[in-house]
């Protein structure tokens, strides 16, 4: 790759090249999306239409315009924004102290927790899915908000890629926070936190996403109406009314609006390190 | 691990650093730093040991205990020992299932961390604000639902679909993606990895980023290439994170179940049924009892993927730091 060249061409080079890769990457990936927006122009069954065809006849803003002055929909949005939050919130909180401790303390029973703590990765949900509803309505949680958000908080993938995370860290700060006295507690709060921006951002978008995405348990769980999600009201689109293609693809691309804001808003956390021991 | 012994350091004198707890007291360190460390762990996997327990642990030991029985809401339901877990160990069905999905897990495992490991080092190399902009657009996949994503696919790969329109742009021949044995699973680990790897490159793209430039700096005027500072620096340094990419990578990937379900239907010729759809598939069947064996066979599937990643976590050890 790296020319012998003298550097002033190679460098014009190596910019448009990246230019270049940056447009190709980018068409790649935003393609399926497009497709999905431009979509939501189109009739019901216009999307299914053979040949292949990316733009509608026509473009009809209907599916959009219903959509969006759909109470339901934006009942759902909102209450699924609000779930979302709480859960990233809560299982932030959940699966980052977990991981501290498997990180970086030494306790009794630590392997056995551990395996515990890890095991739920490898439950198919198909094992568990039955006998969880029959956990939550002996707990009196059906048709709650609690019911969409409590059972999801504790993570093994989320506390996993923390823990791995924190193996990273480099222990000569701990140890000199323990040496001033500080408690574990604050050295988990105060050093440990701080620095954990960048994989907050990551594992917090995952736990948002897996709440806004969420489609099997919230059909089971949840029936009363002002409780509806985002993905139950689109799957709408699919079943009772029959396969409204245009309906559901413009009713997923708004759906997309406040994650896509939420990952412009957090980008920026994903940025180089910030470690103030300025060594690994 | 130094945690160990920092721990038992003796604590200064508590009086410089007077704190209201009492349960982070300093001068109590002193007589029992083992014993700390114990309860404030503890404290700290409670929350999740609880939530786990309740949500988790109980279903799956209630689901266990019903494996035992034949249920019929009208008879009773009667003791049958292991009986579902012979029928589900004898059924060719199953382990033809689990192979389709290790093959599965074998295409978008590999293929995704190696895409997201290129890609990063290639963000990485941008301007901050181009930066920004691929940050956001890898992970814009992932913001699609996997439903969404499996119908656009599967409109792509139609036989007059926008894939093979391009082939034909290149003179290859149409190709049936989704109704060919060969080319179906292959098909729908397209949409898999599509949908995964913006989160794997933004994950890969974090941890790079805490690698110090000084370590590149230096390799570079040692004169070190590109695949050299990869295999040398950055995949060595990321070990943990790999660590986790390929576990819950393999883990989410046999598990896959909505692309079949929606693509293909488990076809053809059954070369898309991947365990948990076949599962799912035996759970809806009219059959008697079908239920205890959609039940059973999820919890085999439970028992081979346990079994597998406990290998992968003894191939790859990362408990340790790093910088150790």
């Amino acid at each position: 790759m790296t020319r012998k060249a003298n550097p002033v061409p190679t460098r014009i080079l190596r910019k448009s090249a990246s230019g270049i890769l940056v447009v190709l990457i980018s068409l790649s990936i935003l393609f399926p999306l497009a497709w999905m927006a431009i979509a939501g122009f189109k009739g019901r069954t216009e999307v299914l239409r053979s040949p292949f065809q990316f733009f509608p006849d026509m473009w009809r803003w209907s599916n959009y315009t219903s959509i969006a002055k759909d109470h339901e929909f934006l009942r759902a949005m909102i209450v699924t924004f609000v779930g979302a939050l709480i859960f990233t919130a809560l299982s932030l909180a959940v699966n980052s102290m977990a991981a501290y401790a498997f990180a970086r303390l030494e306790f009794r029973g630590k392997r056995f927790w551990w395996v515990y703590c890890i095991l739920p990765m490898f439950i198919p949900m198909m094992a568990i899915l039955i006998t969880s509803f029959v956990v939550v309505s002996k707990l009196g949680m059906l048709n709650t908000l609690a019911v969409l958000i409590i059972p999801g908080v504790a993570s093994a993938i989320q506390m996993f890629f923390l823990r791995q995370y924190y193996l990273n860290f480099p222990v000569a700060v701990e140890e000199a926070a323990l040496i001033d006295g500080a408690s574990r507690w604050q050295i988990f709060a105060r050093v440990f936190l701080p620095q954990s921006a960048a994989p907050f951002v990551v594992v917090g978008l995952g736990s948002y996403l897996a709440y806004w995405n969420a489609y099997v348990w919230p059909i089971l769980v949840v029936t009363d109406p002002k409780l509806t999600q985002i993905m139950q009201f689109l799957g709408n689109f699919r079943s009772d009314r029959g396969n409204d293609w245009g309906m559901l693809m413009a009713g997923s691309t708004l759906a997309a609006i406040p994650t896509i804001i939420l990952l412009l808003i957090f980008q920026r956390f994903i940025v180089n390190g910030v470690r103030i021991s300025g060594m690994k | 691990m130094a945690l160990l012994e920092s721990s038992a350091i003796d604590a200064p004198p508590a009086a410089g650093r007077q704190r209201g707890s009492g349960k982070g007291g300093t001068g109590r360190r002193a007589v029992g730093a083992r014993r700390q460390d114990n309860i404030t762990a503890y404290l700290m996997i409670a929350p999740m040991v609880i939530l786990l327990g309740i949500f988790v642990m109980w279903p799956l030991a209630y689901s266990g205990y019903l494996s035992f029985f034949k249920i019929n809401y009208y008879t009773g339901s009667k003791f049958v020992g292991l009986q579902f877990y012979h029928d589900v160990l004898t059924s060719d069905e199953f382990w033809h299932s689990l192979w389709i999905g290790f093959y599965y897990a074998l295409l978008v495992v590999p293929i995704g961390i190696i895409l997201a490991l290129l890609l990063a080092s290639f963000i990485k190399t941008l301007s901050k604000r181009v930066a920004a902009f691929m940050k956001v657009t890898v992970y814009l996949p992932a913001v699609v639902s996997t439903v969404i994503a499996s119908v656009l696919f599967t409109f792509m790969y139609q036989d007059d679909g926008v894939v093979n329109w391009f082939l034909s742009l290149i003179n290859l021949a149409p190709v049936a993606w989704l109704n060919d044995p060969q080319w179906a699973l292959p098909a729908i680990a397209v949409p898999g990895i599509w949908l995964g790897f913006g989160i794997t490159t933004l994950i890969v793209l974090a941890a790079m980023l805490d690698i110090p430039d000084s370590y590149y700096e230096s390799a570079m005027l040692d004169g070190a290439n590109f695949r050299q500072r990869l295999f040398r620096i950055t995949i060595p340094l990321l070990r943990n994170v790999l660590l986790y990419l390929i576990v819950t990578g393999f883990a989410l990937a046999v598990q896959m179940i909505d692309l079949p379900l929606i693509m293909t239907g488990g076809g053809p010729v059954d070369a898309t049924t991947t365990p948990n759809y076949y599962i799912f598939s035996q759970f809806r069947s009219p059959d008697p009892y079908s239920r205890s064996y959609a039940l059973t066979a999820s919890l085999l599937l439970f028992v081979v993927l346990g079994l597998v990643s406990i290998a992968m976590f003894r191939l790859i050890r990362s408990d340790k730091a790093v910088d150790g």
